[in-house]
């Protein structure tokens, strides 16, 4: 994609350890080349495997102006295709989830099965040639039930290193036994960026998130050290390393494993522990669902959690697992996608009510949605300049960037030099 | 295919060999030796060996023809009509039936001296596997085939066997080989013949009843049914009609035999959707559709497409493919039973759901569609 001279000298001068210039959140320029080389060539989250349980069934993942469509074939394989049909390009699965025979055009019927082969046209004559014609076809990745697409060509081959350190983590809690028991689409009013970052730090936590720090420590993703808070941090710790050998002694993988912003496919996980009764990210921090994930025994497993660049973040808890889902729309506004996953066997009402289940993370949602909203505003006003990130509970978002800044120069051409800013503090 | 002439059978030196028996495996071609017209639009083919072979069968068997018409071979079951008791010769008896690609071909092109592949003799349709003292012959249209062979084996057996042989035509001058079981009560004591036209047609003259056959008029055709064994065939429709007549009559099910017209029935694995009529058949009977929606009820015969028999009445439905591939025709079905054979179009759970697809779905029952 070519781009201006303006957009390559922004990208160029960008100052590690501060937020963007505000064309980053705001223009379509900066928006199509995103979408180019950020959701166009890296792995990104889009689902799990109980969105599409039989063969047949698929859901279609919007990413700004591009449609993909992922269905489960007959020999149960799931696979991704660009929604469009082949003849006059008409959009072919409507909705956010169905089932299907085969993919049938509603447009002029044109038929292809689940593998994208065109099987079926009318008033095409006999030479033509259907074998030109299949589905474009979209890389998937699946990581323990996580579905992954690609769109680029060549995906980035590290998505297999991924896959086989984080299965361990992921595995015990048996995704592809789940059932999705709530979902929620929430289109918050700002640039994906501004998703990522205010995901990326818990700064904002104690002030925002009544609901979400009943359970959740904020001292997990870094915390400037005070006499006030020495002892309780300290004690963080040490509850860390105490959690970590009991779990770990179970089967459980729990230490953290980060590469932010050292690889392609870059991604974070640690399991954590939970305030309170340690078992679930719920109001009163116990289980939501009586009925345990997999083979787990065990209620207070913390919180494995596992963050990808560039579009998601996950909690697995002994009970339920919370997937989310980052898919720009436009330059200022943004799709995020909440599901809620519990056993399949787990009985609604008897169980787990989905409201008590989903109401922690709803809540957040939507401040979280607010502060995003309150940014982009924030962002369009002329006084409005990058401003620095905090070194102690920001170094996820100036990983996000780094990460972000790469990706940008490695895929336009330009060098990357770029040297950590909190290197000193580390 | 060839015409080649060969020496008359009547030749002494062919006549006094006595020929080996006919055997589909190494004689696998039959030449077209005579072609009789039975009614207006029916004719029997007979056919011979390449050699003098003897045809030895169990009379209501069926063979196989391999046919290439308009380059695509074709196979299609033809029950056999002669007798083993006429070995020289086989035949099929075949009705021309609107649009069907077979017997149309054969009614056209089939004659004297044309040579044709054919498999078999298969099947276990034969009073030879089910011999009893008395037996009561059931047909409807061409179904009469297997029952003919039957029929005449019994007579030229000589043995003076109790048949009564009751045929449902759709007039008088739709009986197939109505002269030969003329002639063949004739000439025994035991042997019986009843028909049942459901029209008069143009035989002013006929004064037995008309309509269709009933459990009232079958009984007194047969009063001695119970104790009869009962072979029949004909179309579904009629064959389901005979069943629960039989049923309504409690008759024990274990002395009832049936040739079904209909391959998916015997559990033969059919290699396309279409299922493969035995005889080409055009079934008499319908099934009622109702379509709820368009508040239209259609008749729809047993080996119909729910889909065609709608648009040969003139109702205009969404479809595309016509093969259960695409989808575009999927319907709920509100009651009764179909057979459908789709190519993928629809999902287990959908069928679970009440959902058909119409193009490849055929009547078991009077059906019911949302749509």
């Amino acid at each position: 994609m070519q781009i201006s001279n303006e957009l390559r000298a922004m990208i160029g001068r960008r100052r590690p350890g501060y937020s963007l210039e505000a064309p980053f959140y705001r223009t379509k320029e900066v928006f199509d080349l995103d979408m180019d080389v950020i959701f166009g060539r890296h792995w990104i989250y889009v689902g799990v495997e109980p969105d599409i349980p039989e063969p047949g069934d698929y859901f279609t993942v919007p990413l700004g102006r591009t449609s993909i469509v992922v269905v489960r074939d007959d020999d149960m394989t799931v696979r991704a295709f660009h929604n469009v049909c082949r003849h006059r390009g008409a959009r072919l699965c409507d909705g956010e989830k169905g089932s299907v025979g085969n993919v049938v055009c509603p447009y002029h019927q044109w038929t292809y099965d689940l593998t994208g082969k065109l099987i079926h046209t009318e008033h095409m004559g006999d030479e033509f040639d259907r074998s030109q014609f299949s589905l474009k076809t979209v890389h998937v990745g699946n990581i323990a039930g996580l579905l992954f697409i690609c769109l680029a060509d060549e995906p980035p081959a590290d998505f297999e290193q991924m896959r086989q350190e984080m299965e361990p983590y992921i595995l015990p809690h048996r995704i592809s036994d789940c059932k999705i028991a709530y979902e929620e689409d929430l289109i918050e009013n700002g640039n994906w960026k501004f998703t990522m970052e205010n995901n990326r730090e818990c700064y904002h936590c104690k002030a925002n998130h009544p609901e979400l720090t009943v359970s959740l420590y904020e001292f997990g993703f870094g915390y400037q050290p005070s006499p006030e808070n020495a002892d309780e941090v300290q004690a963080f710790r040490e509850l860390i390393v105490r959690e970590h050998a009991r779990w770990e002694s179970c089967g459980l993988p729990s230490v953290e494993r980060e590469f932010l912003d050292s690889r392609v496919t870059a991604y974070r996980t640690e399991r954590l522990p939970l305030d309170k009764a340690g078992e679930s990210q719920t109001m009163n921090s116990k289980v939501a669902c009586q009925k345990l994930l997999g083979d787990l025994t065990q209620r207070n497993l913390g919180g494995l959690s596992f963050w990808t660049q560039p579009n998601s973040w996950h909690h697995f808890m002994s009970d339920h697992i919370v997937t989310f889902s980052v898919l720009p729309i436009d330059p200022e506004r943004t799709l995020l996608r909440t599901k809620w996953l519990v056993h399949k066997d787990a009985v609604e009402g008897r169980d787990y009510d989905p409201k008590q289940l989903s109401e922690v993370w709803h809540e957040t949602n939507k401040q979280d949605g607010a502060l995003v909203e309150r940014t982009q505003i924030g962002s369009q006003s002329a006084a409005y300049q990058p401003g620095p990130y905090s070194p102690y509970t920001e170094e996820l978002v100036e990983k996000f960037m780094s990460w972000y800044f790469k990706r940008l120069r490695a895929e336009t051409g330009h060098e990357t030099a770029t040297v950590s800013p909190f290197a000193a503090s580390a | 295919m060839s015409d080649v002439i060969r020496p008359s059978r009547l030749g002494p030196e062919l006549w006094d060999a006595t020929p080996g028996k006919w055997n589909a495996d190494e004689d696998d071609t039959l030449i077209c030796a005579h072609v009789r017209q039975e009614t207006h639009d029916v004719k029997s083919f007979l056919f011979r060996a390449q050699s003098p072979r003897l045809f030895r069968f169990r009379p209501g068997q069926f063979i196989t023809l391999e046919l290439e018409i308009d380059g695509a071979v074709i196979n299609r079951c033809y029950t056999i009509s002669s007798p083993p008791t006429r070995p020289d010769t086989l035949s099929i008896t075949v009705k021309r039936h609107p649009g069907g690609k077979v017997s149309n071909w054969l009614h056209d092109n089939m004659k004297p001296g044309l040579k044709i592949k054919a498999l078999g003799p298969s099947g276990d349709f034969s009073c030879t596997l089910h011999a009893g003292p008395r037996y009561l012959f059931l047909s409807g249209g061409s179904g009469v085939t297997p029952l003919m062979s039957m029929a005449r084996t019994l007579y030229e057996l000589g043995e003076d066997h109790d048949v009564v042989f009751v045929h449902s035509a759709r007039s008088p001058r739709d009986i197939i080989f109505r002269h030969e079981l003329a002639m063949m009560t004739y000439g025994t004591s035991n042997f019986r013949t009843a028909f049942v036209c459901e029209k008069i047609g143009e035989a002013r003259d006929w004064s037995a009843p008309t309509g269709y056959l009933s459990l009232p008029l079958l009984k007194s055709i047969v009063p001695d049914l119970a104790q009869r064994e009962i072979f029949c065939c004909g179309p579904e429709a009629y064959m389901a009609n005979v069943r629960a007549m039989l049923r309504d009559a409690g008759f024990d099910m274990a002395h009832y035999h049936e040739e079904s017209f209909s391959f998916e029935r015997q559990g033969v694995r059919q290699p396309e959707a279409e299922t493969v009529l035995v005889g080409d058949e055009t079934p008499a009977a319908s099934f009622k559709i109702e379509f709820t929606r368009s508040g239209r009820t259609i008749d729809c015969r047993p080996d119909q497409f729910i889909l065609d028999a709608a648009r040969a009445a003139g109702m205009r439905l969404p479809f595309s493919c016509s093969k259960g591939v695409c989808g575009t025709c999927k319907s709920k079905k509100l009651s009764g039973q179909v057979a459908m054979t789709h190519g993928g179009g629809i999902r287990q759970r959908e069928i679970d759901a009440g959902m058909i697809l119409i193009c490849c779905s055929k009547p078991l029952e009077n059906v019911t569609i949302e749509k």
